[in-house]
């Protein structure tokens, strides 16, 4: 009996299936995404998030169909491992018209050719001088730019207020009241100041001295300048002890650590706003501008851009596709509820969040902010750096000799790629 | 077998070509094939993404992986790694399918819930660990209740390896135990009958049958956990954020090969020599393996 | 006699039970998790009920994501069939590495062994490019075929049939079954429990593969469950409440699956224990 239902459903299945499968491919097409009738379809691929913000994305995207009713647009979120997905797709020549790419990866991916510069599209109602420039530099290269910024984040001092009253201490403005207030902050569990050691987080640090972290496209983050820039991050964390990474207080990033009031001050960036309004309520909480090292102002900025697969088979409606999204109107649509900040000044000023309680001082922070991406080695650079600052930041090794080895690793690393 | 082929053995080797013909079809084009390519890649310098460029080095990457550091730590790494984790898990295995296979009450119960970290995907266990793992978790809260000392597992380089191997005997073992499970039904209850009436006790009877009876299937599990710890990538790298750190502690070899392949530009035909070496690395040890066991049967 | 059997049957439980436990935390605690607010799960608090419990999770996953069903649908398709034919292909070619002689033999063995022995890292792009080349990107042939083998359950089987009792196989040659006939009729049923243990595994594989989705199916309408339901990871934060909740709503067929292929285990023991 029971055998003979198995079978009857698997046969079912299979029926189906290939009835299934007929469809898709009767209207997929040639390799997914043909035209039909008048219409153009363009696809749009890009990772993951909040759902909330997955809606607003959709519902830009709904505004640019209608105004455009010759378009569709395929939307494709690649939920995992979004880099490697995306170099296999285009290796294949199957890739996405539009997709997302992290400035980090930006110089490494233009130079191979993959990305169509948008010099030529670009009109004067377009209007580039609007955008942020440090951000819109992070795309170029030999004066082309390949993509345009959708939005950023740059790092702020987030602290919470409660504890600051607790202690009666002050918001620390400079480096040294930042490690002077984590000494009162610091007792049974909660630490002052909770630290990334990862170089993407201090970078800005890092090169607080003179000293450059990359040069040349070589890792050069063994150099003095460095090392002595980078010292206090360690000596806050095993001499004061008054700074905690987030597994070492059972938190799973930065803002756990926060929400947890596990650490009293934070460097996080425009994510954590509506993470912690829907994940820890009750927190009270402030934001400022990052601590001046040696009297200079310095945070980290990040930032996605959109670009154009150089292989599209539909350039113009690809274009079309981006000058909306970061046109004033798709990017005032898409920045609209706080989730991601405009990189256009003028939907800023629009929508106001220089003047914003929480987002004023991550605002404020983009104009001297270093963007994250330099070179196209930094990714190898990048890798070596968080291996060994970490083992000195656990004590394990003094950290110039942790750092002088990750440099000649690095080094090794790109010298016999090329 | 002869020159000439007797009409019986014509025969035979015919069926034995129609059972394999599936498998060789798979095989001939969607594995040989891409491992074909990647051996062709591993003796160039080659760049796929953009403009496709091809640049015959020769040796070149396979010299090259003997002078990378990072390369030997890697293999250092993983070898520890499969030399502390096979044996276990096999072990482990071996002993819970033989205890589920007792004949007890609840042995249906006792086998889902064994189960249950095999059906559940390696990402989530990893997650899902991490969250036991960390400096307030579960595991340092049973710890501390014991009076034992606590460990940052994830951040310390001297017991992030150790904590990923806990993880994978745990993970892996199960699957095995199914295996070991199917393959005790097939020992006929006789030969412990007969035992028993020699006087055999429970630990006796295991030894001198249950443990030969298994010895096919115990290469199997061998070869198996050899060549997925050799593979280990996942595990280590969720827990180090995919660099390898703190101070290449987690780093092993099929992490370091994705790195070169996927997060470095134009480095895949290295990431290829590395696979092929560790590929030779675990097939050395696959042959150690069967010298050591004397498995007439295996090859 | 009688008095040692208890004290080596209370032993034993104490080791099933120590082990279910060790088991049973890490996965009841994904299943709570599964039931709270990300504040609650976040909060580093180790409880096992939820303090507020929320359905949120799940209604997000089975309600919010219109195309539930058909990602369902293309799970249960592709692990169904992949499974079956997996389980037809790899006990033939398990049998004739095990009993049947033929030249190249040895030969095959060594390279059904040895293609495991390399990392899928650096296969990926090749098999997409030849995937891309049969026009399978977005397909279930692209997810079925390339997979309808697999290198170490044809490994597992051989090792089966090489422990087989050979005078069942001549008793049916003697009966004038042909060796596929007697594959069939006398090997196939015989070797349940092996069958069992593949099927679960196989259909397991199928049911978790994340990467092969991951790369070729673009088409949401093609997603497999773990793919649709894994777009909650953002750039910097992760929503560890639908994580969790998703990763019990592909655990439980699975875990369905498993309990019904169970009796097989159990089938040949009460054949010979019932006493």
């Amino acid at each position: 009996m029971e055998k003979k239902w198995i079978s009857s459903v698997s046969l079912s299945l299979l029926l189906a299936g290939s009835v299934l499968a007929g469809c898709s491919t009767d209207n997929g097409g040639e390799g997914g995404g043909g035209d039909s009738g008048d219409k153009t379809t363009v696809t749009l691929a890009g990772w993951g998030g909040n759902p909330t913000e997955q809606a607003l994305l959709e519902e830009t995207l709904a505004d640019f169909e209608e105004k455009n009713p010759d378009i569709d647009v395929k939307l494709e979120v690649i939920a995992d491992q979004y880099m490697d997905v995306m170099k296999t797709r285009l290796i294949g020549g199957e890739g996405p018209d539009v997709f997302y790419l992290d400035a980090f990866e930006a110089p490494g991916m233009i130079e191979t050719g993959v990305i169509e510069p948008l010099d030529e599209y670009v009109t004067d109602e377009f209007e580039v001088e609007d955008f942020e420039e440090p951000l819109l530099d992070a795309f170029k290269q030999d004066d082309a730019t390949y993509g345009f910024p959708k939005d950023y984040s740059t790092l702020a001092l987030f602290y919470n207020k409660t504890m600051f009253e607790e202690a009666g201490v002050e918001v620390p403005t400079t480096w040294e009241e930042m490690m002077e207030v984590s000494k009162a902050l610091t007792k049974d569990g909660v630490y002052g100041y909770g630290v990334a050691p990862e170089l993407a987080r201090q970078y800005y640090v890092a090169e607080s001295l003179g000293g450059s972290v990359v040069e040349d496209n070589m890792a050069n983050f063994g150099s003095d300048e460095v090392i002595e820039a980078l010292q206090p991050v360690i000596d806050q964390h095993n001499v004061d002890k008054t700074s905690a990474q987030p597994s070492e207080v059972g938190a799973s990033s930065g803002g756990d650590m926060f929400g947890q009031q596990r650490a009293a001050m934070v460097l996080e960036g425009n994510w954590n706003i509506p993470y912690l309004e829907e994940t820890f309520p009750d927190l009270e909480y402030g934001t400022a501008e990052v601590p001046t090292i040696n009297g200079e102002k310095g945070t980290m900025a990040y930032t996605v851009a959109y670009v154009m697969n150089a292989a599209s088979e539909k350039k113009e409606a690809s274009w079309k596709l981006i000058e909306y999204l970061t046109g004033k109107e798709g990017m005032e649509t898409w920045t609209s509820k706080g989730f991601a900040l405009p990189t256009r000044k003028s939907v800023a000023e629009k929508l106001g969040y220089a003047d914003d309680e929480l987002r004023g001082s991550l605002v404020a922070g983009a104009e001297y902010a270093t963007v994250w991406a330099n070179g196209t080695n930094l990714p190898i650079i990048t890798n070596n750096f968080n291996n060994q600052f970490i083992s000195a930041f656990l004590g394990d090794r003094p950290l110039d000799e942790a750092l002088k080895e990750a440099e000649e690793q690095a080094n090794s690393e790109i010298g016999s790629e090329e | 077998m002869n020159r000439k082929y007797s009409k019986r053995s014509l025969k035979e080797a015919g069926q034995g070509y129609f059972f394999m013909s599936p498998t060789i079809f798979v095989l001939l084009i969607f594995i040989l094939g891409p491992i074909f390519y990647a051996i062709f890649l591993s003796f160039n310098n080659v760049r796929l993404l953009g403009e496709t460029s091809f640049d015959f080095v020769g040796l070149a990457n396979y010299e090259r992986v003997f002078d990378d550091r990072r390369a030997g730590i890697a293999l250092w790494n993983t070898f520890k790694y499969v030399m502390i984790v096979v044996p276990s898990q096999t072990i482990l295995a071996i002993v819970l399918a033989a205890t589920l296979n007792a004949g007890m009450k609840g042995e249906k119960f006792f086998r889902i819930i064994y189960f249950l970290p095999t059906l559940t995907s390696s990402a989530v266990l990893t997650l899902i660990f991490m969250w036991m793992y960390n400096r307030e978790g579960l595991v340092n809260f049973g710890l501390e209740k014991i009076g034992l000392p606590t460990y940052d597992f994830i951040g310390d380089p001297n017991v992030a390896l150790t904590a990923i191997m806990v993880m994978n005997i745990w993970a892996t073992a199960p699957f095995f135990m199914v295996i070991y499970l199917a393959a005790l039904q097939d020992i006929p209850d006789s030969l412990y009958e007969a035992a028993e009436l020699d006087g055999a006790g429970p630990i006796r009877k295991f030894w001198s049958i249950t443990v030969p009876h298994l010895k096919p299937i115990t290469s199997f599990v061998i070869i198996m956990g050899v060549i997925g710890t050799f593979q280990l990538f996942d595990q280590s790298y969720i827990f180090s954020g995919g660099s390898g750190g703190p101070d290449n502690s987690t780093l092993t070899v099929v992490l370091l090969i994705y790195q070169y392949a996927f997060k470095s530009m134009d480095t895949m035909g290295y990431a290829a020599a590395i696979a092929f070496v560790l590929a030779i690395v675990i097939l050395v040890s696959t042959l150690i393996q069967r010298k050591l066991s004397n498995e007439e049967n295996l090859y | 006699m009688k008095k040692k059997m208890n004290f080596g049957k209370i032993f034993l439980y104490i080791i099933l039970c120590t082990y279910a436990v060790v088991t049973l935390i890490p996965f009841l605690w994904a299943l709570s998790s599964s039931f709270k607010p990300l504040s609650e799960i976040v909060s580093g608090a180790i409880n096992f009920i939820p303090q507020n419990f929320t359905l949120d999770n799940y209604r997000q996953i089975f309600i919010e994501q219109e195309l539930f069903p058909r990602w369902m649908f293309n799970s249960v398709f592709i692990a169904t069939v992949g499974t079956g034919l997996n389980i037809l292909f790899n006990s033939m070619a398990g049998y004739a590495l095990a009993r049947l002689t033929f030249p190249g033999k040895k030969g095959l063995f060594i390279i059904i062994l040895a293609v495991l022995m390399i990392p899928a890292q650096v296969t990926m792009i090749p098999n997409y490019l030849i995937l891309r080349e049969f026009g399978w990107l977005n397909s279930y042939q692209g997810m079925i075929v390339p997979s309808m083998i697999n290198a170490t359950f044809i490994f597992m089987m051989r090792q089966f049939f090489v422990n087989f009792p050979k005078e069942l196989e001549e008793a049916a040659a003697i009966d004038g079954l042909s060796r596929i006939g007697t594959f069939f009729k006398v090997v196939l049923p015989l070797a349940k429990p092996a069958l069992a243990a593949q099927a679960i595994f196989v259909f397991m594989g199928f049911w978790n593969d994340f990467m092969r989705p991951l790369i070729i199916m673009t088409d949401s309408s093609m997603y497999t469950l773990p793919l649709g339901l894994n777009t909650f990871k953002g750039q910097f934060v992760s929503y560890w409440n639908y994580i969790m909740a998703a990763s019990m709503v592909f655990t439980l067929p699975v875990l369905l699956i498993y309990a019904f292929f169970n009796k097989y285990f159990i089938k040949g023991l009460s054949l010979t224990g019932g006493k």
